[in-house]
Formats: C-alpha cells, structure tokens, sequence
C-alpha cells in the first residue's frame, strides 16, 4: 500500500473515533415512541391534578394549556384520513380542510369533557411498545382505576423524527375504526357536506353548555 | 308448531355457520394512490362485519334502553351510590364476581385455557375461604390469580361459530346471536340460577345490575356523546371489543 493511502485510512479512522461519540450522541436522542407519549401525558396529568385548576372559573384556562398539548401529540389530520378512509378521496380539499378542522374539536371536546369530569386521580401506567413495522408503533398503558384496569393502546407514526399518535385503542375497541363505521354509514346516504355540519352541530352544541 | 320450530332452529344454525359471517380487511387498498402517504386503508387487524337484518327491531330496542337508562336505571343507581358506601358496593361487586367463577372456570377449560382455568379455580377458593364467601378480594395481592373473563360466547367463537346475526337485547344491550346463545348456556353454569324462588332470583339479578352500574355511571353518556350514530358506534363497539376478546 502506498503511503498517500495509509495516511487516508489513518485519517479515516481517526474520523470515525473523534466522530463515534457525537454519533452515539445523536441515534440516543432520536425519539422514543414512549417517551414521546409519556411526557405529554404526564404534562396533561399534572395539569388535571394543580390546585390552582380547582375552581370551575378556571376550566377553560386548563382546557385550552390541555389542548395545546393534545394537538402536538395527536395528529387529528391524519385521524381523519383514517376514519374516512376510501371517502377521504371522494372530499373537495376545502372539505377535507374543514373536515379535518371539526372532526379534531369533536375529539378534543370528547377527551377533553371526560378527563375534565371524570379524573380522580387514577394513575396511567406505560407499560411497553412495539414496532409494528418502519415508522410505526404501538404503545401499551394501563389506567388503573377503582374496580378494574383499562388498557390503553396508542398507535403512533414517526415524522420529522416525532412520533404522533393517530389512533387510540381502549380495551380493544379502536376508536378510528369505531368511527369509520359510523361515518361510512352516513356518507352511503348523506353528502360530505351534510357530515361535516352534523359535526358542527355537535361541537357547537357541547360550546354552548 | 314443529315446522315452525324446526326452521327457526335451522336458520339458527346457518346464520351461525362461520362462513356466513364477514371478516374483511378494508380491501380498499386498490385505490390508494399516492406512496408518500400514510397507508390508512390498510390495517392490521380485519373488520368484522355482521348482518344487522333485524335493524327496525334492534334499533327500536336500542331506543328504548337509552330511556330506561335515563329514566330508571340511571337513576337509581345514582340513588343507590348515594345511600350505600363503597366498600360496601365493592363487596357486593367481589360477591357476585365470585359466583361468576365457575362460568369462567369450564370456558377456560373448554377453550383449552388449562392455566387459566387452574388460577381461576384458586381463586374462586381463595377468596371464598379467606375472602369470607367472596366479599373480599385478597386473591387480588397475586397477579398471577387475576381473573379471566371468558364466557361461552367467546368459547364458541373460539370454535369458528360465527357471530350470526346483530341483536340488541332489552336492558342487556348489544349482543349477537352466537354470544346471546352463549348467555343461555352460561345461565346453566351460575350458581344464582338454582335459587329455587324467582322472586329472589330476580332480585338478585337486579341488585347485580345496579351495583356495577352504580361505578359506571357516566360512561353510557360518554360513548353516546362521543358517537355521531350512537346505534352504530355501540354496534361496533361490541364487535371490536368481543372479537378481542376472543383472540386473547
């Protein structure tokens, strides 16, 4: 071997060892489909459980900091995707849009009315994940509650190197399926368009009360 | 009548036949265009499907549990959360969950489940002797004891009976025609049924009912809420959740 070709692999392989860390470094930082479950919901929980959060005027200024968090770890537009699965397709993009828009405050309130009216301190426990295939896994918790456990499973997808939850899965039942039955359903006798103000009656209706 | 009789039977059997029943994997995967997307037509698991040709009826049915919900039952309940204490309620709930131990016990046993049907049978006795008659549940210290809720509708399913057909049974609720049958034959497994006066069967029954419902107040309202066709989300509810059930 020539000398120009030594001092290139010498130089190489000082690279690499200077370089070994950083990289390390770097693939311990990629997200965890867990981790990035976890701190928000434990965020949310410590939310649910401040003092200062107990009076009813302060409802709304825990709902909306819940909120904020609940739209960076779901990712509602994708959510819609699935539970219109082929109608998506059959949807204007305004429609989509607007689809997407109130199909994400109808989830939002539902989550939101029940943590809100029914937290008693029940604990969640994250039990484990697992990769379904390149980019999408599937994270196990508990919450554990007086008489029994719920099992809570969350379907989550990596992007921009976050994972993002786009499916919910409560004792079996997976809430986007629950909801492409129903929506399959109408659009075979109603218009989108007539889907999405059904929404809208819905969500405006749980704002009025 | 024996005519009658016999073609309602036969038609039992063929709605219960596993081939008449649907399984599908959303096979809208033809259509799919675009790869940068995620594939949301295609899931993991299929969707089961059941025939619903007793809609009037079911719906019909499903219409008047959601008034005796919030006209009866819910009520009550509310009631009797309010005058009995939880420990209480929660012993009532160990109790009557304690009865249920042979039913669990022979579908674990049936479905080949023989671990799971030991630990059934040491709780049963655990929580009897030391539990004093099941009011108590100390078999709960030990996880490996914890209870499996099989029934006979799920050992049937396990068998590769159909679903059959959808039914919404008054006051029970969703059901289908294969998990109905298997309530029947359940029925004949629980120590309760042998109380000899019907009266205080019944009673028993409907202290069941408002017990547990009396921890479940509000999750009725919730589903309902969060469904935009309470008859359908309930419909597919129950099928996701008693199919897996089945494959645990």
């Amino acid at each position: 071997m020539s000398t120009t070709r030594i001092r290139c692999y010498t130089l190489g392989i000082i690279m690499l060892l200077i370089l070994n860390p950083i990289l390390t470094v770097g693939i311990s930082l990629a997200a965890s489909p867990l981790e990035d479950l976890k701190i928000p919901i434990e965020t949310v929980l410590s939310l649910l459980k401040d003092p200062v959060y107990k009076n009813p005027d302060q409802r709304q200024q825990q709902r909306d900091k819940i909120l904020v968090i609940t739209r960076k770890l779901f990712d509602f537009t994708e959510m819609s995707k699935r539970a219109l699965a082929r109608n998506w397709k059959s949807f204007s993009s305004l429609e989509q849009q607007q689809f997407a828009d109130v199909f994400a405050d109808h989830l939002s309130n539902s989550y939101m009315d029940k943590i809100q009216g029914e937290y008693k301190d029940e604990t969640i426990i994250f039990l484990n994940q697992e990769t379904v295939s390149d980019g999408k896994s599937l994270v196990k918790t508990k919450i554990q509650r007086q008489t029994k456990d719920i099992p809570v499973d969350y379907s989550m997808y990596s992007i921009d190197n976050q994972w993002r939850v786009y499916d919910v899965n409560i004792e079996g039942v997976s809430l986007i399926k629950n909801y492409r039955t129903q929506f399959d359903q109408i659009l075979a006798k109603e218009s989108p368009a007539q889907l999405i103000e059904r929404l809208k009656k819905k969500v405006e209706i749980k704002i009025g009360n | 009548m024996k005519k009658t009789a016999t073609i309602l039977i036969l038609s039992c059997i063929l709605f219960l036949l596993p081939g008449f029943n649907a399984h599908s994997a959303d096979s809208s995967a033809a259509q799919t265009s675009s790869s940068d997307e995620l594939d949301y037509m295609n899931d993991a698991e299929p969707q089961v499907i059941v025939a619903d040709p007793l809609f009037r009826l079911n719906s019909a049915v499903f219409e008047f549990n959601d008034k005796l919900y919030f006209w009866v039952l819910k009520p009550i309940a509310q009631g009797y959360m309010a005058v009995v204490p939880t420990p209480v309620r929660r012993g009532v709930k160990n109790f009557l969950h304690n009865f249920g131990s042979p039913v669990r016990t022979v579908n674990c046993f049936l479905q080949g489940k023989m671990e799971a049907a030991a630990s059934e049978m040491c709780r049963f006795v655990y929580n009897t002797t030391f539990g004093i008659l099941g009011f108590l549940d100390p078999a709960k210290e030990f996880p490996h004891l914890n209870p499996h809720e099989e029934d006979f509708g799920q050992t049937l399913g396990l068998f590769g009976v159909g679903n059959g057909i959808y039914l919404v049974l008054p006051v029970i609720g969703p059901s289908t025609l294969r998990d109905s049958l298997g309530m029947v034959g359940d029925y004949f497994i629980t120590p309760t049924a042998y109380i000899e006066t019907n009266a205080l069967a019944w009673a028993l029954k409907a202290e069941e009912a408002v017990n547990d419902l009396s921890f479940r107040i509000g999750e009725y309202e919730d589903l309902k809420d969060a469904a935009i066709e309470p008859y359908l989300s309930f419909k597919d509810g129950y099928l996701q959740y008693r199919y897996k059930k089945i494959n645990q």
